[in-house]
């Protein structure tokens, strides 16, 4: 909603409230300034009486004017054809410095002196202002040849755009903003009187009629006019450009200004849409549905109230009878009911559908102030009325209770002066208490909370003073806060490590999901309004976004890519469960003097070092995930506690290719297990321990994992740990390979004894000889 | 003997030193011929002899020592000075990565509440209108939802356009006193340079007796909060309107860029907006079944005040993955 200093004070005097003080209160009240701008004009622009308007000699686009410019009679050549309709103009004079610091200066114009310059409303900082030179009027006020500009406040007013919540559709209209300032400031609003003059004595009823049908959920008011002629007002205009509402011809402007300065939604049909063969304009409002209301002119709709209009019916500058409309109908209905018709509403709606001033006689008599001034108007007598019966919304108002709302005292008196101020009816109930009638253009009060947030604006919350809540202790340490730490421990290993955290959408594109080879949500279960064709579905891995980050970092010539995300995924069921993606590309360290500038690339065993960073202890076997990210040969299940906890790999080549990325490994491992667990500490040996090789061959294609299985397998309490520490192939061996595991062995109860070693050592070589048809080297 | 103490300072090296040693201590060194002549000394003079004798070695042994200490300290400082290197080489070899700023943000968010005894609530991201709009006291067709584009899913389920239906829920399990954020990423079908269609959001609800909680006591929260993030800057509250609180405000933080002198980034207003909040609306108590309760609520964006903190300029930028912003959080 824009207004302008000058034009809210048509309605509260503004005279002694500075521009940051109206910029103050608005804010304070919930009315937030988007913008404000106070319209400055050189003091050398001045209005000119145009004398005398010729043809330059030389050039056809010019014309040489005479013009008074109150020192004296300039001759200024001026470009714009409209200049030959003025008689009067803004005139920049030798000296003025125009926006963009153009000064103007003497010039000559194809051998023609020229004193000055004619000015657009853009080119002095005013609003663009159709086609041409600026053509004053006394609609601003006095016109004198030699007024600077800047003197009249209409003209360098100031325009401060105001940003309303969805709530206040009653300060959609200039009245209401002053009315709100009114409550703000504590100054009386202007009463607007007005005493039109119905110059044709001949009554409505004559020319036109009203028939209902159906409930009627709208207020109806029409006046039926003749209007002859449209004087230029360029007050209108300016005011119109300066709050950005854009109106076709002259009667639409005065339609549309008054709307804006009353909120009440009119509009100007063509009387003759609505006359029968005897001549007579027939209105016939029919309920549609309930907050549909149709007006049928012969058979056609002509407008739905508070909606649209039928291009036909509109009325224009040579419409000969004018039929002008007030409406009202209540925003919930309204909006409760277009939304469920596919009817294509007009720019009015914004404020029918927010709540639009439902005093149609004010809307309708101050349209008439203007056209009776700038049109030559004749309007029948009386008006066609349909009326609705509202009960208005009556709130117990305990002044006792709003104080404990705000957390401040505050007197039944004050409270009182508030609403009043804002328009609400008050009847006193006892000394604390009152009863609160709710004016129909606040549709949203409707409860006490409603009116303390009344009185809060209006008392500025900048005046509560803050207390801190006293409170009963209680323990709130959950199960989300232990989850919410142990996450960010793992995140915090990560970064431990060297990984970057990313956070990506939570969106996915469906098609390369399926082209990788991932889960996707079941059709039915999809998003029905993606935003963009690459984000239109969730996501069921976070390693596709994260390939698409590393992708873009390698475009920014990264040659290190580590990153990881925690995050949420879904599955075909759109069940959501968290996941700890990691991606590794590129150079396994930064380069530097240790390696010459010439890191290794990363590669499995070092992939796998990080990760045990950020996971703890884990052991792997042959990858059973399945997807075209997977590297068949260098991939592999982490396992964590003997249960599957995801898995890593390199990344598949031709995925790497397709990319364009170094080589790069993946993981993906289900956050749930990396939530900490309870440890029961075990027993540490006091006796001396010892480390024993054993060399076996087995067939090539066995993989560790079963080893290890076999060994784990095996019952003996002394054997503390085990671990592979080297492998060996030759043509010697052919399908065979040379395995080197390492033995920990360790008694809780004494020294070893050679005995013991040796009795650990065979019977784990005939569980490998049984278990894996291994042989001793 | 005056020469033997020569031969000992003479010793340029541990090694010839230990050569000397040798040659004075050593079993067959001059200092146990010395001794071995004791036996020839007349029995009367012996003991003089042995004093003497004893005298010298002490001294001799004490010079040996002397000199042992000086070489060795200088052996070892030639071998420090062997391994000198040119530490300034080694600054880049430093490997540590960076969480997002934005989630570092969350944290620190969640550290304040967490220490004032908030509880921590989560919800699912996958909502329904109910939780994420009917409960909040946002009816189908109230022009508020206009606010929040929301993204649908074909069997009308939705993406939650707020943290707010987490406090429905938390409602919902359990009973009055509630003092609880929660954290999470929110989603708005918007896109341009300053939304994203999914950002992170803090929300925050404070429950209890009817005419316990009021507008007082949440300025009071809030405003030592924004002092815990941003530091010593002014805090504006203005009168605002969600469908979920009444009544409600905005809450604006003097520029940190300019100090309320006016600039771009609070485009020359002074002030920048940072949170929502106000006096939990009846109809959302009865959305949940709560009676004769009293209560605030709060929401902030997080994505904002990490910008904000850390001077981000780009709201996109921070879900690029873009090591060059991330790595400056290391």
């Amino acid at each position: 909603m824009i207004v302008t200093r000058s034009w809210l004070n048509e309605f509260i005097d503004l005279k002694s409230v500075s521009d940051q003080k109206l910029y103050e209160t608005f804010n304070a009240i919930g009315l937030e300034v988007d913008s404000m701008r106070k319209i400055e004009i050189d003091p050398h622009v001045v209005v000119g009486k145009v004398l005398s308007c010729e043809k330059h000699p030389d050039a056809d686009k010019l014309n040489v004017c005479k013009i008074d410019v109150g020192t004296g009679v300039r001759q200024i050549v001026c470009g714009a054809t409209n200049v030959v309709d003025a008689e009067y103009v803004a005139v920049a004079t030798i000296g003025a410095v125009l926006p963009g610091d153009f000064e103007i200066k003497h010039a000559k114009l194809r051998g023609v002196e020229s004193e000055g310059m004619v000015c657009a409303s853009s080119e002095l900082g005013l609003p663009q202002m159709g086609k041409g030179i600026m053509i004053l009027d006394e609609s601003i006020g006095t016109l004198e040849a030699g007024r600077a500009l800047n003197s009249y406040e209409t003209v360098a007013d100031t325009i401060i755009e105001l940003e309303l919540t969805a709530n206040r559709g009653d300060c959609l209209s200039i009245y209401g903003v002053a009315r709100d300032l009114s409550a703000a400031l504590d100054i009386e609003m202007k009463p607007f009187e007005y005493k039109q003059q119905e110059r044709m004595k001949v009554g409505i009823a004559r020319e036109a009629e009203l028939h209902t049908n159906g409930e009627m959920d709208a207020d109806l008011r029409y006046k039926l006019a003749t209007v002859s002629h449209y004087e230029n007002a360029f007050l209108i205009a300016l005011r119109l450009a300066m709050v950005g509402v854009e109106a076709e011809d002259k009667l639409a402007k005065l339609l549309a200004y008054a709307t804006h300065t009353t909120g009440v939604i009119l509009r100007g049909y063509e009387s003759k849409v609505f006359e029968d063969e005897t001549e007579k304009a027939i209105v016939r409002p029919t309920a549609k549905a309930k907050g549909i209301i149709e007006i049928i002119g012969n058979a056609e709709v002509q407008s739905v109230v508070g909606v649209c209009q039928a291009e036909a019916s509109v009325a224009h500058d040579n419409t000969p009878k004018l039929l002008i409309e007030a409406s009202y109908i209540h925003p919930d209905l309204l909006v409760e009911a277009v939304a469920q018709t596919d009817l294509k509403a007009d720019e009015l709606y914004y404020k029918t559908s927010r709540g639009s001033n439902p005093d149609l006689g004010f809307g309708l008599l101050f349209l008439a102030s203007i056209l009776d001034r700038y049109t030559d108007i004749n309007c029948y007598e009386g008006s066609l009325d349909v009326t609705v019966e509202r009960e208005q919304e009556k709130i117990v108002v305990d002044a006792r209770e709003i104080s404990s709302i705000v957390g401040m005292e505050i007197e039944i008196n004050r409270i009182v002066t508030i609403l009043q101020k804002l328009g609400f009816g008050i009847s006193m109930m006892d000394d604390h208490v009152i009863k609160a009638k709710v004016p129909l253009y606040r549709h949203d009060i409707k409860n006490i909370q409603d009116v303390a947030e009344e009185i809060v604006r209006i008392v500025g919350i900048n005046n509560i003073e803050a207390k801190p809540l006293c409170f009963d202790e209680k323990m709130r340490l959950n199960d989300t806060i232990a989850r919410y730490k142990a996450k960010r421990a793992v995140k915090q290993r990560a970064v431990g490590v060297g990984f970057f955290e990313n956070v990506s959408y939570l969106f996915a594109q469906r098609e390369q999901l399926e082209k990788y080879g991932f889960e996707v949500l079941t059709e039915a279960l999809d998003l029905a309004n993606p935003i963009a064709e690459e984000l239109n579905t969730l996501r069921s891995t976070i390693l596709v976004n994260l390939l698409n980050a590393v992708k873009r970092n390698v475009s920014y010539t990264q040659r290190r890519v580590p990153l990881f995300e925690l995050g949420a995924v879904f599955d075909a069921q759109r069940e959501q469960r968290e996941v700890l993606s990691i991606v590794y590309t590129g150079q396994a360290e930064s380069e530097s003097v240790v390696n010459s500038g010439k890191p290794e690339m990363i590669d499995f065993a070092s992939f796998v070092e990080k990760l045990g960073g950020i996971v703890g202890s884990f052991s792997l076997r042959p990858c059973t995930a399945e997807n075209a990210l997977i590297h068949p040969y260098q991939s592999a299940d982490i396992m964590i506690e003997g249960k599957r906890a995801g898995y890593l790999s390199k990344l598949h080549p031709t995925v790497q290719e397709e990319f364009g990325i170094p080589v790069t490994f993946i993981a993906e491992i289900d956050a749930e297990v990396l939530m900490p667990q309870h440890i029961n500490a075990k027993p540490i040996s006091k006796f001396q321990g010892v480390y024993k090789d054993l060399s076996v061959v087995i067939d090539k294609a066995l993989g560790y994992d079963e080893v290890a299985n076999v060994l784990a397998s095996l019952d003996l309490p002394m054997l503390k740990k085990s671990y592979p520490v080297d492998i060996y192939e030759d043509e010697v061996l052919g399908e065979k390979k040379s395995l080197t595991i390492r033995f920990f062995i360790q008694s809780d109860e004494g020294t070893l004894s050679e005995d013991d070693i040796e009795a650990v050592m065979s019977t784990v070589m005939e569980a490998l000889r049984s278990g894996c048809q291994a042989e001793l080297r | 003997m005056e020469n033997l103490e020569e031969k000992i300072i003479q010793a340029d090296s541990l090694e010839a030193l230990e050569r000397v040693r040798v040659e004075l201590f050593g079993k067959k060194g001059i200092l146990a011929a010395q001794f071995a002549k004791m036996k020839d000394v007349p029995g009367p003079e012996k003991k003089a002899f042995a004093e003497g004798l004893n005298k010298q070695k002490a001294a001799l042994q004490q010079a040996f020592e002397a000199r042992y200490e000086t070489l060795k300290a200088e052996e070892i400082e030639a071998l420090l000075k062997s391994e000198a290197i040119d530490v300034s080489l080694y600054g880049q070899v430093a490997q540590k990565g960076a969480l997002h700023p934005v989630m570092e943000t969350m944290d620190k968010i969640i550290d304040y509440f967490v220490a004032l005894n908030f509880s921590v609530e989560d919800g699912p991201m996958v909502e329904d209108d109910f939780h994420n709009f009917e409960a909040l006291n946002l009816p189908k067709y109230h022009p508020a939802r206009d606010m929040q584009d929301t993204f649908y899913f074909r069997d009308g389920g939705l993406l939650r356009t707020h943290t707010s239906p987490v406090q429905i829920r938390t409602m919902l399990k359990e009973k009055p006193p509630i003092r609880m954020i929660a954290p999470g990423s929110v989603f708005r079908r918007d896109y341009d340079l300053t939304h994203t269609p999914m950002f992170h959001q803090v929300e925050g609800l404070v429950v209890d007796e009817k005419g316990k909680v009021s507008f007082a006591n949440l300025k009071s929260i809030l405003v030592d909060f924004l002092h815990y993030m941003f530091g010593d800057v002014e805090v504006r509250f203005r009168p605002s309107f969600f469908p979920f609180t009444e009544p409600s405000a905005e809450v604006d933080i003097s520029c940190i860029f300019c100090e309320g002198e006016g600039c771009r980034v609070c485009s020359h207003t002074g002030w920048l907006e940072v949170l929502g909040c106000g006096i939990v609306d009846p109809n959302v108590f009865k959305a949940v079944g709560y009676e004769d309760v009293s209560g605030y609520a709060f929401g902030l964006g997080v994505e904002r005040f990490a910008m904000l903190m850390h001077k981000i300029p780009d709201l996109r930028s921070l879900f690029e993955g873009d090591i060059r912003l991330l790595e400056q959080f290391r």
